[in-house]
């Protein structure tokens, strides 16, 4: 049976499909806005379907990307120099793939004494790509619920923050940037101690609001996470202050913010997914208690 | 069924250049919005009922991976399909110029769509992104229109290859949904 024939007035058909397909769209976005579990399973399965392909798509342009980098220089070369400068170019690859070797591993163990640093609770995860919209600041990593991610987690580099987990997947997840109009983290100026809001503000930019006009904030001032804003750990780099804009009236004052990250190069980020406290505060703890519990067996 | 699916493996593959080839670019500005072309390649040349379901599958892929978490392209989307499909037979579309002018259109249509959702939906903060729209709009919506003639051929000659020639003819009348 054909679908026209189901309804009434077959004139109105498509006018009727059009307003259909429309309130679907509006009950969708309904959905989405309440965060309700049917949007959330259905965006989890087409998920997985569809990230492989941008995982896969990821490594092939940076496998190319590397020998474009490696060759294309060498092919205005003249043919007597051919056999030197293919023995050359072998060179330059192997020193190259030495290069990147070295440098991922430099970035590895650079994570990884931050993640000892910072939390034991930590899981590195790869950027597989980036938002679709120009609008929305986002990127999507490899890891997902399977791994213990959840929404709402921290992400973050040696540098600094890098944005909150948004939607997730059984194996992917999407990062909201801190840089995307949507986001918002509680942080404290490192020298002055003042309170501000850190929002994003697109283009690699972001901006400190409610910063009282009566604290003093100067070009170059780092601005450090306040520990507040729920799974972000204390002291973590937000960014650098660029402007300050007093000129306004009214108690507070505004400022420019760089991220101390460049989230236009974003490779490998970490989520914390586990408790914020710093490894070192939580040894002491340990410590603590320790002679505590020997104490009362005592 | 065959050019459904086809359509939604492209809308995919489209999609996975978006995030990933076009942005590994060094000028971002300018990166063209290739699901925009092929929702507007629909409202061309697809049938009202299976060419907005596709428009809404489009939309709400571009959502699934979008930093918005409102579902704004789920919406959008088809709205963009059936304004294709309602200006389609004004203007006569088989020449370079007047596809990017109508692409050209469309992208600053589905930019100020957005705009105007996001403020009805979230008004605080709308206001940082105003000057998005020159920065970003203007220059991503002329680059979608530049290249969206030989994208336009490319999903042509890929139909062509494809399937045979009366099932692209039903598809291009829209009489079958």
């Amino acid at each position: 049976m054909r679908i026209r024939s189901l309804f009434l007035f077959r004139k109105y058909t498509i006018s009727a499909f059009i307003i259909v397909l429309l309130l679907s769209a509006l009950i969708v976005m309904s959905l989405r806005v309440k965060q309700r579990k049917g949007v959330d399973y259905f965006d989890a399965l087409l998920m997985e379907f569809c990230a492989p392909f941008q995982k896969a798509s990821t490594f092939v342009i940076k496998g190319i990307r590397g020998v474009f980098q490696e060759y294309f220089f060498l092919f205005h070369l003249q043919k007597e120099n051919i056999m030197l400068k293919q023995r050359m170019a072998e060179l330059q690859k192997e020193n190259q793939q030495m290069k990147e070797t070295s440098l991922a591993n430099e970035r590895l163990q650079k994570l990884l004494q931050f993640r000892e640093k910072i939390s034991p609770t930590v899981i590195a995860a790869e950027v597989i790509g980036q938002d679709p919209s120009s609008w929305f600041k986002s990127v999507t990593i490899d890891k997902g619920e399977k791994d213990g991610v959840r929404k709402g987690m921290a992400v973050i580099a040696p540098e600094g923050v890098i944005g909150q987990i948004l939607k997730t997947a059984p194996h992917y997840s999407t990062v909201l940037l801190i840089t995307d109009y949507n986001s918002a983290i509680d942080s404290i100026i490192r020298r002055s101690r003042a309170k501000a809001v850190v929002e994003g503000k697109g283009e690699n930019r972001c901006q400190l609001k409610y910063l009282l006009r009566t604290e003093e904030v100067v070009v170059g001032d780092m601005v450090v996470t306040s520990g507040l804003s729920g799974n972000f750990p204390k002291g973590l780099m937000v960014g650098e202050v660029r402007e300050v804009d007093r000129k306004g009236h009214g108690v507070f004052q505004y400022a420019e913010l760089v991220p101390s990250v460049d989230l236009t190069k974003l490779e490998e980020v970490l989520v914390i997914t586990g408790s914020s406290i710093p490894l070192s505060e939580r040894r002491e703890k340990k410590e603590r208690k320790i002679p505590e519990k020997g104490a009362k067996k005592k | 069924m065959r050019r459904v699916v086809f359509t939604l493996l492209l809308g995919i593959l489209f999609l996975t250049l978006q995030v990933t080839l076009l942005t590994s670019f060094p000028f971002r500005r300018i990166r063209p919005d290739l699901i925009l072309i092929l929702v507007l390649y629909l409202g061309l040349f697809y049938p009202p009922i299976s060419g907005g379901l596709l428009a809404l599958f489009m939309g709400f892929l571009m959502d699934l991976f979008s930093g918005n978490g409102f579902g704004l392209y789920t919406l959008s989307s088809p709205f963009i399909f059936y304004g294709a499909r309602f200006f389609k037979g004004r203007f006569y579309l088989e020449s370079f110029t007047s596809q990017f002018l109508f692409v050209f259109t469309f992208g600053l249509v589905e930019g100020l769509l957005i705009l105007i959702l996001l403020s009805a939906l979230n008004p605080g903060p709308v206001d940082k992104l105003y000057p998005l729209l020159f920065t970003f709009l203007l220059p991503q919506s002329l680059f979608t229109g530049l290249i969206t003639p030989i994208l336009f051929f490319l999903i042509r000659k890929g139909f062509f290859s494809l399937f045979n020639h009366q099932e692209i003819g039903v598809m291009e009348r829209g009489n079958r949904s």
